[in-house]
């Protein structure tokens, strides 16, 4: 059958790719775009790094604006699907008819205070308004308490203690290692730590108590910190509640083929879906992973041929003076092997070995500009 | 059309590469070079070179028509 009316669900960089892609491959029927932002898809990776710095260019996050000619629904939310009737309902009211449709809702941030009565200020960040709610709250130059030792929180501290802030990171575990591996944790930690951040680790979940206007944070120890602000990145939940009814999900999850389908008139791609890998069904979200899976996605939609998905993601971080760009499954275990770079200095080029589970090596360039090709090369390599 | 860099933004991420070997790349000092900045509308080489552009994290690459 040929497709008349495609429906895109969510405007980050899935969904523009994927209407980018159906464009490219011929599709020259309706395309409806229907996003929750007022803003125009903009790099989400930007906002934790370049977006928050003092002296940020605030275009940074800016991408160049769109050419799928698609009509674009901004604003709005899909609150229910419909397979049999091929509708996706509006919080607007809105009922769109598709016989194509791309699911691409994203995540949002997990938050500590959900499910209390009276939830105590948390700032999170996801979203562009994040972001500048985020920059204008560090211009006080509050103390502020980050919950999450990933990569986000990890990114969020050091933008933090930029801006001047006093800086404390609570933890699970050394910050980066579930994440990375304890070899580029170790490395991480030791240049936060010089640059002045506070790092308190525990082995529970944290949780966020109301003290009059401000938040306390509360660790498993029993241990209580004071903030004048507290972020938190404790991870994100897929946006699937629209979903519910659709009798799509399984636990909760909106699992894919690895052509990105669910049925033959829907994929989903980013990271609200659950792909198959050689590590187990899961979502991966990271950029260059979203941009991959909208690509084969949409044109599987169409019914044309395909790549399959790499499952060696690219993946970048930036903080405390060092830029990571990576490539293999994480976290990268055991002690890497140097291939360019200083034993010790803070410009490295890493590569750690396949270690039997999980099928190719990986690398990490360190503060070491090097184009992607030549990093996956290396990581092939590594297998 | 033409491929437009905004050197200072490249962070030498690469992923522009990935999409259009033929039309860029990264040289060994991590430094993105542009080999071929005309590209003709309507061709392969013109959506290679939309895919690089749109892939580009940091929005350093952009297309005059």
């Amino acid at each position: 059958m040929t497709l008349r009316r495609i429906v895109i669900v969510g405007n980050g960089i899935s969904g523009v790719t994927a209407a980018d892609t159906l464009r490219a491959a011929g599709y020259d029927g309706e395309l409806t775009l229907v996003g929750d932002e007022m803003h125009p898809a903009y790099s989400r990776p930007a906002l934790s790094k370049a977006l928050l710095r003092e002296e940020a260019d605030l275009t940074a996050h800016l991408l160049p604006p769109p050419t799928h000619d698609a009509t674009e629904l901004l604003g709005r939310r899909a609150t229910r699907l419909d397979v049999e009737g091929r509708t996706v309902d509006l919080d607007d009211g809105v009922r769109l008819s598709y016989d194509g449709l791309v699911v691409a809702t994203g995540c949002r941030a997990r938050r500590l205070g959900t499910g209390q009565d009276d939830p105590p200020e948390e700032l999170t960040l996801r979203t562009l308004d994040d972001a500048w709610e985020l920059r204008r709250r560090l211009e006080e130059r509050p103390d502020v308490v980050v919950v999450g030792g990933g990569p986000l929180g990890m990114e969020i501290a050091s933008s933090c203690l930029e801006s001047g802030c006093k800086v404390t990171l609570v933890s699970q575990g050394p910050p980066l290692a579930q994440q990375l591996g304890s070899h580029l944790s170790e490395l991480f930690v030791t240049a936060a730590r010089a640059r002045g951040l506070r790092i308190v680790t525990t082995a529970g979940a944290a949780r966020l108590v109301r003290d009059g206007g401000s938040t306390r944070v509360v660790l498993a120890e029993g241990t209580t910190h004071d903030a004048g602000l507290v972020v938190t990145a404790v991870g994100d939940d897929p946006n699937v509640e629209w979903l519910a009814s659709s009798g799509l999900l399984r636990h909760g999850l909106l699992l894919v083929d690895e052509l990105g389908r669910v049925r033959p008139d829907i994929v989903a791609a980013g990271d609200v879906a659950a792909v198959p890998t050689p590590h187990g069904v899961r979502r991966v979200p990271l950029w260059s992973a979203a941009i991959e899976q909208s690509k084969i996605a949409a044109r599987a939609l169409l019914g044309q041929d395909s790549v399959s998905l790499d499952h060696r993601p690219y993946f970048w971080t930036e903080q405390f003076g060092l830029a990571l760009k990576g490539v293999g499954h994480l976290p990268f275990t055991g002690e890497p092997e140097l291939v360019d770079g200083e034993p010790g200095g803070d410009r490295l080029l890493l590569r750690w070995d396949d270690d039997g589970t999980s099928g190719s090596g990986a690398v990490a360039a360190v503060n070491y500009r090097i184009p992607i090709p030549r990093l996956r090369r290396l990581c092939d390599a590594a297998a | 059309m033409k491929i437009l860099l905004d050197r200072p933004r490249c962070e030498g991420h690469g992923l522009c590469e990935e999409e259009a070997p033929g039309l860029l790349h990264l040289d060994d000092d991590g430094e993105l070079v542009i080999d071929s900045e005309e590209v003709q509308e309507g061709t392969a080489e013109a959506a290679a070179a939309s895919a690089a552009v749109r892939v580009c994290p940091v929005a350093a690459l952009r297309l005059e028509q």
